[in-house]
């Protein structure tokens, strides 16, 4: 009966066959038509195509359920001849234990490839002072886990090779010893106390907000996020940034800047971040709507931007952009601010360019910003400072 | 009085079932609104299994969008209409993708779907007891859950599309209806949804913790419960300890929306333009409450299939589990420690830099009841004698990816690290890896294991085989890639990388990925069918199909009310004697009092026995003398 | 005792009853997070203070929820003393003084609070918590005046003593609960005013 099965089974496959082979004809010859009539994008043969296309894998993956349906009776029925005429059925464990072993080998090697092919597309090395010790601190990580990785799941996959199901023989009774496992709960205990105390050290260093002694103020750098952009502010000469109020937002005032303190007088805007290379950075970080999120890879910074709550990052940048390039090597290399903090359709789009550049670089171009208190802001300011009472009642009505 | 309470009330309590009251079994009652566990267990498997393909389709969706940014399918359009014009994903449609897909696989699948379906039916059969607790809780528990899957469905037809804020829903995002489509209807529907799924989950812990501490057979006292009950039971602990807190920022969180007050929310400016009235609000404060769930919430996914899987590779191993009390204290371990680490996902946000490496030390030493179990499964496996069930095969694949997860973790607990790793893709591998696919191979070892005991039946193992391998193998392909995007700083939860320089050389690994995940996806179809197939047309499956020690292989075949139709076993023994030498065969069900297996008895079963010591060192010393005798 | 022991078992009883403890727990992790939440945000900023004072409405509402608890608890053990009139008595003085302690909770929430000039919606959300607080136990209150309710309406049929203690038990393991989270309210309340 299997056989007769198998015969008719075959026949259904074969003309199976055919009729894929005419479909994916057909699916070409549309193919090429739709490609012809590009020029005139009719909704309906587009329409088609796609609906062909999926017809076509949809057929694929009726065959493919069919071959595997037969590949399944033939199993079964070798296995039912193999009973009638006395000898042993498939050994599936055997299989098993050696598909175990296979995955094991392929696996390894294809772990080892991953590792070599986009381990080399990684983050370049740490581009700011404190990220170099991120650095250190991920490559010890990673030298340890890889370690455990590799024993724990050699031993996992030949253990399942090596004593795969034997009729003859019965496992090794071994309820549990108590030396072995004090030492795998203590060993993992000390080299993760090590990792905690390493990155505990780290992280405090990393946070910590105190201006070195003797080292000049940090360059304070006004980061603003909103759906979906990041607004920058300098401060000018006075090497101080005026207050904010999100209540003094409007068209002209994007950042609600409190012009009434005389510090945001000179203010800068400016649509690329330039940074001086080894100086000290303090990221003022803020937004106006939702949470988001700067995330400087290159300079292992990152920290959220959330409503309300101001908050700064510190950092020291090491390498210029253009030192950067050449040793990327590609001249077109440029740093980036992305937002790492789900915010809305955009999210995917809030991009801002960073330039590290040398300390005279940085000052020509500081020399040539704007400040936030242009002509126009004055006029408006004028205007507004004779209603002075009017405006938060205007803000209250607005709710 | 519990003592008391387990001894007698069982046959009792099923004369009065069966003598009283007579239930006239009607379609309505026995398949629809019924308070059997086993059936209501079926119940969550069933919705559990449809709501993880609807999850799965969302997640090709998502993955065709990366793969192919710039192609548009005009038969997409076709399908989604208005969220993919021109045969292109919308963007927002995109988030609202991905958080439906995570809402669903953490919550309905790998919550309700996972404990709901394993809770229900182990704790009772495993323990023996007759049925729940409250079987009416029980049974709104699951109705409830099932409300909650319509509802959270049902906002893929409300026209501004679902939710889409992240399955965290942090405010201000998921506060302001204006700040995103997702935001409006969707998003109120996911938090109606949420809540009746809270309910549920509560009604059915509370069920599930009472019936273990009070319930169980004569004989059968904490420790000599199986694994996989412990594991539900410290489960359900975390659950009733920690959705509590998520209700209390959920209800915060609807005040915001909807009655102007101001928890979470401050200083916000809408477009530009708009000044918002919000004032003194932390949105930070969300995010503590919600992660002090959400963190307990990764262990309430991950705990049962690490039961699950201890179970199904001692029997299959024909070997006792190394270490049973090292496993029990290691679980109850991860249950303390769960609750004091869940500031490591906000490292970043700019909390008390002071907080954030106390939060790291406690979530470092997590790791280490995490290590033992790993390295005690490891011990089970040595000199064992392996049967390939299907079961199995996946009960292997959870270790494998639990270990290859787990690792990860020890980069994103540290604080350090993590500045440059947070929502990068290195934590999207992470946690797929670690939750996502170690708890579902978890599940599917489960479904295969006691689908004989669900359904009566067997399931097929070479499909079971083919499903394995191919789901493997794809789940291997699919997240082992991302960890070099995330570590090259891709950032999870972006519609499209085209935008970025520096990440487009990342496409074709995406599309590499994405194929990767179709195949994954098609493999599952293997899974449906043989799972639908077998429950109709599978092969009648025997009283005990593995040779298993555990109560619910002496219950008969056919379901009954009550499970046991005489009186209920009393348990003897722990559940792990496999290959015991000197028995005669490889396996003595918990049933068998210690009397009767006098060959194989070692000193090591009378650890707290001493009278029964005192015995077995004579009958040793008799059979010694015996044979000094002969 | 034995048999009625027993009989406890035959309807399951003990674990319904624990069910009611772990609900407890549940509960009890509710309201322990939105206290925690108070305390995180007054922690956040020094400006986040309550800037009032309670009223001193919520000092008779807390008498009027311990003088129920007082009454159930007579009523409990009028029950196991079999003295089933004394037990209904006692259980209607409890169900109006809990319907008492809600009238004067919306009094305070809907006239009072107002009339100080704290509202709901209100930039200050420490004082919106207040009201977060009055409302999120209110719904315990009436959870406990449903159940309450329910025990002396079984009492009034008569049924057997075991199901009669079972159902004063269980409205009074939730009442009283919900009596100790109303004073941890008032006084945690009390601690961090103004």
């Amino acid at each position: 009966m299997g056989f007769k099965n198998l015969i008719s089974s075959k026949k259904i496959l074969s003309l199976l066959a055919v009729f894929m082979l005419l479909g994916t004809s057909m699916l070409f010859a549309q193919g090429t038509e739709s490609a012809g009539a590009t020029a005139s994008p009719a909704a309906d043969a587009v329409k088609d195509n796609g609906l062909a296309t999926a017809g076509y894998y949809i057929l694929l993956f009726l065959i493919v359920c069919f071959v595997i349906g037969i590949v399944g009776k033939i199993l079964r029925v070798f296995d039912l001849t193999q009973q009638i005429q006395g000898k042993e059925p498939i050994n599936w464990n055997n299989v098993m234990g050696i598909c175990c072993l296979i995955f094991l080998i392929a696996g390894g090697y294809a772990a080892y490839w991953e590792f070599k092919v986009h381990g080399a597309m990684i983050l370049p090395d740490a581009a700011s002072e404190h990220g170099v010790k991120i650095d250190e601190m991920f490559w010890t990580t990673t030298v340890l886990t890889m370690i455990v990785f590799v024993i724990t799941q050699i031993l996992l996959f030949t253990f399942l090779f090596r004593y795969r199901y034997n009729a003859k023989r019965r496992g090794h009774f071994l309820p549990h010893n108590n030396t072995i496992e004090k030492v795998w709960t203590i060993a993992p205990a000390i080299v993760l106390t090590i990792l905690v105390i390493f990155g505990f050290f780290t992280w405090q260093k990393i946070t910590d907000n105190v201006d070195a002694k003797g080292e000049p103020a940090s360059i304070n750098i006004d980061i603003t996020g909103h759906q979906f952009a990041w607004e920058l502010r300098y401060p000018g000469k006075d090497a101080r940034l005026g207050a904010t109020n999100y209540k003094l937002v409007t068209g002209i005032n994007k950042l609600g800047i409190n012009f009434k303190d005389k510090y945001s007088y000179d203010d800068l805007q400016a649509d690329t971040m330039v940074i001086p290379v080894r100086k000290s950075i303090r990221l003022n970080i803020h937004a106006q709507d939702v949470i988001h999120s700067v995330y400087m890879p290159h300079f292992r910074v990152q920290l959220n931007a959330v409503p309300g709550l101001p908050t700064f990052f510190k950092f020291k940048p090491t390498i210029t952009t253009a030192e950067m390039r050449i040793k990327l090597n590609k001249p077109n290399f440029e740093y980036e601010i992305l937002c790492n903090k789900i915010c809305g359709g955009q999210h995917y789009n809030m991009k801002k360019i960073v330039r590290v550049v040398t300390e005279a670089e940085y000052q020509g171009w500081i020399a040539q910003q704007k400040p936030y208190l242009t002509d126009k802001v004055k006029k408006s300011l004028n205007f507004a400072a004779e209603k002075k009472e009017v405006q938060p009642n205007r803000l209250a009505l607005n709710n | 009085m519990s003592t008391l309470s387990v001894q007698d009330h069982g046959v009792v309590h099923h004369e009065d079932d069966h003598g009283q009251h007579h239930h006239k079994a009607t379609f309505l009652n026995t398949y629809v609104f019924s308070q059997d566990h086993k059936m209501i267990a079926k119940q969550f498997l069933i919705t559990g299994i449809t709501m993880a393909f609807i999850a799965m389709i969302l997640s090709v969706l998502f993955r065709i969008q990366l793969a192919y940014p710039e192609k548009s399918f005009p038969l997409m359009e076709t399908l989604l209409g208005r969220f993919a014009p021109g045969g292109r994903l919308d963007s927002n449609f995109y988030l609202a993708l991905v958080t439906i897909h995570g809402t669903i696989m953490v919550f309905f699948v790998l919550t309700a779907g996972l404990s709901g379906t394993f809770a229900n039916l182990l704790i009772p059969l495993q323990l023996g007891v007759r049925d729940m607790a409250s079987p009416f809780m029980n049974m709104l528990s699951y109705w409830f859950f099932f409300l909650a899957s319509v509802i959270m469905l049902s906002s893929f037809l409300v026209q501004k599309g679902p939710a889409s804020g992240g399955w965290t829903i942090y405010p201000p995002l998921s506060a302001l209806p204006k700040a995103m489509p997702g935001s409006g209807m969707g998003m109120t529907l996911w938090l109606i949804s949420m809540v009746l799924f809270i309910a549920s989950q509560l009604m059915a812990g509370i069920n599930y913790v009472s019936t273990i501490l009070n319930m169980r057979t004569k004989g059968m006292d904490l420790w000599k419960m199986p694994l996989s009950v412990w594991a539900l039971f410290l489960t359900a602990i975390l659950g009733v300890l920690s959705f509590p807190v998520l209700v209390a920022g959920v209800v915060l969180l609807i005040f915001d929306r909807s009655f102007g007050t101001s928890f979470y929310l401050s200083d916000i400016v809408l477009n530009g333009t708009q000044v918002q009235p919000y004032e003194g609000g932390s949105p930070i404060l969300f995010q503590h409450l919600f992660w002090f769930l959400g963190h307990p919430e990764v262990y309430i996914v991950i705990m049962p299939a690490m039961g699950i899987s201890s179970e199904v590779m001692s029997v299959n191993s024909r070997k006792p589990i190394f270490g049973y009390h090292a496993m029990v204290y290691s679980l109850i371990g991860i249950t303390v420690l769960s609750f004091i680490v869940w500031g490591h996902h906000m490292f970043v946000t700019g909390m008390n830099p002071f907080l954030g490496g106390v939060f790291m030390i406690t979530t470092l030493i997590i790791a280490v009841p995490s290590a033992v179990k790993t390295f005690n499964w490891l011990a089970t496996l040595w000199r064992g004698n392996i049967r390939f069930t299907s079961a199995m095969l996946f009960a292997i694949g959870m270790v494998s990816f639990f270990i290859s997860g787990g690792l990860t973790g020890i980069f994103l607990g540290n604080a350090a690290l993590d500045i440059n790793l947070h929502d990068t893709y290195f934590v999207v591998a992470h946690f797929h890896l670690v939750m996502g696919s170690a708890a579902i191979f978890g599940m599917l070892a489960g479904v295969y294991h006691w689908f004989p005991k669900m359904f009566g039946r067997m399931m097929d193992e070479r499909l079971g085989y083919l499903h394995f391998w191919l789901t493997f193998i794809g789940a291997y392909l699919v997240f082992f890639p991302m960890h070099f995007m995330g570590l090259d700083g891709v950032p999870r939860r972006y519609y499209a990388f085209t935008e970025f320089e520096s990440m487009k050389q990342w496409l074709s690994v995406n599309t590499f990925i994405t194929w990767a995940a179709i195949m994954s996806a098609v493999a599952q179809v293997a899974f449906l069918f043989n799972f639908i197939h077998s429950i109709f047309w599978g092969k009648k499956a025997p009283q005990n199909p593995w040779h298993s020690n555990t109560l619910e292989w002496t219950t008969p075949v056919e379901h009954l009310h009550g499970n046991w139709p005489g009186e209920i076993p009393t348990v003897y023994r722990w559940p792990y004697d496999y290959s015991k030498p000197g028995a005669e065969e490889d396996f003595i069900p918990q049933t068998v009092p210690l009397s009767q297996t006098m060959s194989s008895n070692l000193p090591h079963d009378f650890e707290d026995n001493p009278t029964g010591l005192e015995e077995h060192t004579k009958w040793a010393n008799t059979q010694k003398s015996n044979e000094e005798v002969k | 005792m034995m048999s009625q022991l027993q009989q406890e078992d035959r309807l399951n009883l003990a674990p319904k009853k624990f069910n009611m403890w772990i609900f407890i727990f549940t509960s009890f992790m509710f309201f322990a997070a939105l206290t925690s939440g108070f305390i995180v945000y007054i922690g956040g900023t020094k400006a986040h203070t309550m800037g009032m004072k309670l009223p001193d409405i919520f000092l008779y509402s807390t008498a009027v929820m311990v003088l129920s608890s007082v009454t159930l608890f007579m009523a409990s053990r009028a029950a196991k003393a079999l003295q089933y009139g004394r037990q209904r008595l006692y259980l209607l003085l409890t169900i109006l003084l809990g319907v008492a302690f809600f009238a004067i909770q919306v009094y305070a929430w809907l006239i009072l609070l107002p009339g100080m000039g704290v509202y709901f919606s209100n930039p200050n959300a420490t004082q919106s918590f207040v009201y977060v607080f009055i409302w999120m136990h209110l719904l315990h209150i009436l959870a406990g005046l449903l159940l309450l309710g329910n025990t002396l309406w079984r009492c009034y049929r008569s049924i057997e003593q075991v199901r009669n203690l079972y159902s004063m038990q269980m409205s009074s393991i939730f009442w009283h609960f919900v009596d100790i989270i109303w004073i941890y309210l008032y006084v945690f309340l009390l601690l961090n005013q103004q």
